[in-house]
Parts: C-alpha cells; structure tokens; sequence
C-alpha cells in the first residue's frame, strides 16, 4: 500500500522537476549569455525528463495491478503519457544538441534556421503536453485502489487467463 | 404387572435404566406402542427380548434424538405390526392406557410450549400436511423435528377413542400409577429434544427471511434487526472513510485543486499581458506602423522577456484548459468540443494561441538582437516587411487568449478531471467492454 507521505514526497519531486523543466523551456534563451549555462540547464533539464520517467515507472511497478501481472491494463491507461515522455525527451535532446553546437562559440549569433524552428515548435508542442499528461498521471497513481485487491481486479484477472 | 420383568430379570439394574430410558425416549417422539411390542416378546421369549433390548437401547439414547429416532421407525413400525396380529383386548387396553399416559404427557407439553415459541408456529402447517398424506415418511419427518407425540396422537386420535371405553378401571389405575415415575421422567427428556431438534435438526423447505440477525458480540450472540445492523454498519463505514485524514487521493486533490488555482491566475494574467503587449506594440510602431525604428529601438530589450513569460503563461493556462475538459478522455474531450463546451473552445483557443506564438520565436530573437545586427539581418528597408506579420501574430494570439480567458470565466466550476480524479474511474475498461454486449 502506498504511504501518504512517500506519496507526498514523490510528487513533491516530481512536481518540482517539471518546475524546472517549464522554466528552462521558458526562459533558457534569456540566460545565454554564457553557453556553459545553457549547456548546464540543458543537461539538467534532459536529466530531469530522464529521472520524471523513470518515478512514473516505478510508481507503475508499485501499484497493485502491475504486481498481478496486469500491465496490459496499465500501458492502456498511460500509453499516451509513455509515448509523449519517450517523444519530448527525443525532441528535447535533439534541439539542445542542435541549438548548442550552433551557439557554443558565439552565444549572440543569430541562428535560427527553418529546421531550427520547425524543432522549436515541436518540442516546446510536446512539452505542454508532456507536462499535462504527467500531471494528470501523476495524480491518478495517487488512487488507493490501484494498490490494493477488488473484485473489478479479480474479473480483470480472470478476463487476462481466459 | 408389565414390568415385573424388569425387577425380577437376570438383567442388572443397566438393563433396566436403558430400557427406562428406552421407552421414555420412544414416548417422547411419539412411539408409544413400543411398549407393547417389547412386553409381547417378553411374554413370549425373554431371550429375545434380551437380545432386542441390547440392540435397541444403545440406539435409543443418542445425543442427538432428531436423527436416531427418525432410523429407529421402521424398526418399531415393523414390530408394531407383528404384535398386532398377536394382540388382544387386555394389550388393547394397555395402548389404552398407555396412550393416556402420552395425552396426559402431551398436555403437560402443550402447557410448556409456550417456552419455546418456535414449535408452536410450526405446529400447525404440518398437521395441515400430516391430515393430506398421513405417509410414514411424514413421520419420520416430524419425528426428526421432534413433534412425533403431537402428530402421531392427533393421527390415531379417532380410531382408537372407542377402544378407550372397553378399557377398566384397575388396569387403567395401575398402570398409570406404575408409570407415574415415568411420566416426569418422559416430561423432562421430552422438553430437550424439542428446541435441539428445531435448531440441529436439517432445515426442510424452503428458508424464510427473517428479519433478525444473529451478531457475535463480546463471544456471544446477540438478535439484531437487519436495517438497525445496516445502518450501524454504513455508520461505521463513514467513520472508516473519515478515519484515515490525509490519504493520497487527497493529496492529488489537494494538488489538482492547488494547480487549478494557479491556472485561474494564469488565464487572467496571460489575457492581461497579451493585451497589454499587443496595446504596447501599437502604440511604439505608430499610426499606420510608421514608427517601426522607433518600435525596434524601444522594445528590442522586452521582446524575449515577454516571449519567454508568454510561453510560461500559454503552458499553465493550456494544461488548466486541458484539466478543465479531460483532454486524456478522448471521448470526454470530443463530446466537449462538438458541444462548443466553454472549457474545450478555450483549450483549443489557448493551443491555436501557442503555436502562433511559438511560430514567432525566430522573429523575437531577430528583434532581440536588433541594437547589434548586421545587414544581413535587418537589411535597409526591411523592418515593415518583417515586423507586420509578427504584430498581427501578436495581435492574433492577444485575441484568442482574451477570448480563451472570457470563455472560462463564463464555466469557470468546470473541471472534469477534478469530477474523474474524484470518480478515480478504475472500472473504465470493463464497462467499456461490457457496453455492446448489454446494449445488444
């Protein structure tokens, strides 16, 4: 069963990295004066994506459903937030390398390409949904049911065998 | 007379206490004529009746009368017959005198079933049943509940009341003061077995509900009313629910609600500075954007400032716009937008309005480095070529954000992840399976 402060806590960082990750999206381009900085922010924010994934898997594997072997149910409900993370970090990583080999020996170089703001657009598209659907999975892991034994699991259970 | 044998027989005392036991047993379901057949055979052969009492009397003291005495009848019924054909008048009126006894015992009975209202109830339904078939089966039935003496006298009540009159006075005295030890021994054996075997007996029929339930408490059972037991048990359910404070359902609610907070401030906030922005954009470039130097030269400093702040604002408001309308509810959302739902027009306003803004980053960043650009990036000349389409951009995603934001304030208690975080909808998937078998 999950305790309500481990809970507490898990949120608490997770809500805190997506702090982080919204605000090096927002104002990343105004701390590039030196490119170490933004190399930094980029490598921490690529990081936090990375650990977000890796909280919301074991919150996963935590839960009661995943531990009978449903995870057909799981992967049906978080489907769309697994394949988001898996895009964004894909996105994320690609525009931080491509923006920082452009900026690392001039940082005030004016280097956007069309390719540069098509990637732009996407990623920064692909981090407000990341952001909503991790929020909203997030607070659903939150649900008792999920880490303990009902009838609904027993017939989901039995449904699986057959 | 009869029971002379039991005095002056070889057998000890054992034998006689069983066969006491015996006969009062059999007198209690009802078996009255026993007697006769056991007496008949003694005359007979006192051997056999040896013999008959050592297998008969273990089996007539169980623990548990209900079951042994309904296996005990067809012996019995078979005896009864071959004495019968054997019986004469003095026998006839020993029954007699014996089944006086038994009416006497059975008003004692009567006058103490009203300790046990059970039987009571009963009683009548299978006398109903008793007048309509008159089966041995049916006797051996209500032997096992234990109200063999009323049915078996109520049966036989009519034919034998004429061979009452033939009986005498002198047997009719001796005999009863003969059994008189017996009869308060057949009282009391007679009470026990009744509430024993309507609460161990097999229940036969079908059960009716009753509106009593039987509780353990404190190692003893105790009668409840089932609506009392009910609602004593919701009551605690409540008090489990509220039991626990802090659970983690409601920390995510606590964070959903505080996070819709925030958007709340945020649609305002965003729709404020949109305005603003855009009002500050033409009032630098001037009428007809004649001033676009003038713009460049002021607002080169706050272009990246307020794209960066615009993006921050446009993610908080779009994913409170997406908890309002449960955009991860496919179906919620698309019934949401084919209803012009407030919450889902505000979504897709404030996404048209991130992709505008988004759309424009190059543009800003070309307008932040305006004060050090080359001609290669701001060419003589070209300032209205580039800075038209990003003003009427902004002015474009000032709208749609004012618009987003009116169309939440209209609805601003909808929140339909809220109402799904509160449902927490773990049966989704079975009910979604489940819909086209049952509508089929």
């Amino acid at each position: 069963m999950l305790q309500t402060n481990n809970y507490s806590l898990v949120l608490l960082i997770q809500l805190a990295l997506l702090a982080y990750d919204l605000f090096v999206n927002s104002f990343s381009e105004l701390l590039r004066a030196a490119p170490v900085v933004q190399l930094v922010l980029f490598i921490i924010q690529d990081i936090a994506i990375l650990f977000n994934v890796i909280i919301i898997l074991l919150m996963m594997f935590n839960t009661y459903v995943f531990q009978v072997g449903l995870v057909s149910l799981l992967l049906e409900r978080f489907r769309a937030l697994l394949l988001l993370s898996a895009l964004y970090l894909t996105l994320s990583i690609s525009f931080h390398c491509w923006i920082m080999n452009l900026r690392w020996l001039d940082s005030n170089r004016f280097v956007w390409t069309d390719g540069l703001q098509t990637l732009f657009v996407f990623q920064r598209l692909s981090a407000v949904l990341y952001y909503y659907f991790y929020k909203r999975t997030t607070e659903y892991l939150g649900d008792p049911r999920l880490y303990e034994d009902s009838a609904w699991l027993r017939d989901a259970f039995a449904r699986a065998r057959q | 007379m009869k029971r002379h044998w039991l005095l002056s027989s070889a057998a000890s005392t054992c034998i006689c206490a069983q066969l006491t036991q015996y006969v009062s047993c059999c007198l209690c379901c009802g078996t009255t004529f026993t007697l006769n057949s056991i007496d008949q055979s003694l005359f007979s052969c006192s051997s056999l009746f040896l013999t008959f009492v050592f297998q008969c009397a273990p089996r007539a003291l169980p623990p548990m009368p209900s079951e042994d005495t309904g296996e005990e009848m067809p012996i019995t019924k078979a005896r009864r017959k071959k004495s019968k054909k054997e019986a004469n008048e003095v026998e006839d009126s020993e029954e007699a005198g014996m089944e006086l006894e038994g009416m006497t015992n059975r008003k004692d009975s009567d006058a103490r079933e009203p300790m046990t209202p059970e039987p009571q109830e009963m009683a009548p339904q299978r006398r109903k049943k008793k007048k309509k078939t008159q089966t041995s089966d049916e006797d051996k039935t209500d032997l096992a509940n234990g109200d063999g003496v009323d049915n078996h006298t109520d049966g036989e009540e009519v034919t034998r009341k004429p061979r009452k009159k033939k009986k005498s006075k002198i047997t009719e005295m001796q005999y009863t003061n003969e059994l008189e030890v017996e009869d308060d021994d057949i009282v009391t054996d007679m009470q026990a077995p009744l509430p024993q075997a309507s609460l161990f007996s097999a229940p036969r029929g079908h059960s009716q509900p009753v509106g009593k339930v039987f509780v353990e408490r404190s190692r003893r059972f105790h009668a409840a009313d089932r609506f009392d037991l009910a609602t004593s048990s919701g009551q605690v359910e409540d008090y489990m629910e509220v039991r626990p404070v802090w659970t983690t359902r409601d920390v995510a609610m606590k964070v959903h609600s505080g996070f819709r907070m925030i958007g709340l401030y945020s649609h305002g906030f965003l729709a404020g500075y949109a305005i603003w922005n855009i009002v500050v954009v033409y009032v630098l470039a001037g009428e007809q954007l004649s001033t676009l130097p003038n713009l460049l030269q002021q607002y080169h400093t706050l272009a990246y400032p307020s794209q960066s702040l615009l993006y921050l604002l446009l993610a908080i408001s779009i994913i409170s716009a997406f908890d309002r309308v449960n955009l991860a509810k496919a179906s919620v959302a698309l019934r949401g937008f084919l209803t012009l739902d407030p919450a889902a027009l505000a979504s897709f306003l404030y996404f048209a309005a991130l992709i505008l803004s988004l759309s424009q980053q190059m543009a800003s960043d070309r307008i932040n480095l305006y004060p050090t650009a080359n001609e290669t990036l701001w060419p003589p000349g070209s300032e209205h070529q580039i800075l038209q389409p990003w003003i009427v951009v902004n002015l474009v995603v000032a709208l749609l954000v004012g618009l987003a934001w009116i169309f939440v304030s209209t609805r601003h208690d909808i929140d339909f992840t809220e109402e799904f975080l509160m449902a927490m909808d773990v049966y989704a998937y079975p009910r979604q399976e489940e819909k086209p078998e049952t509508t089929t």
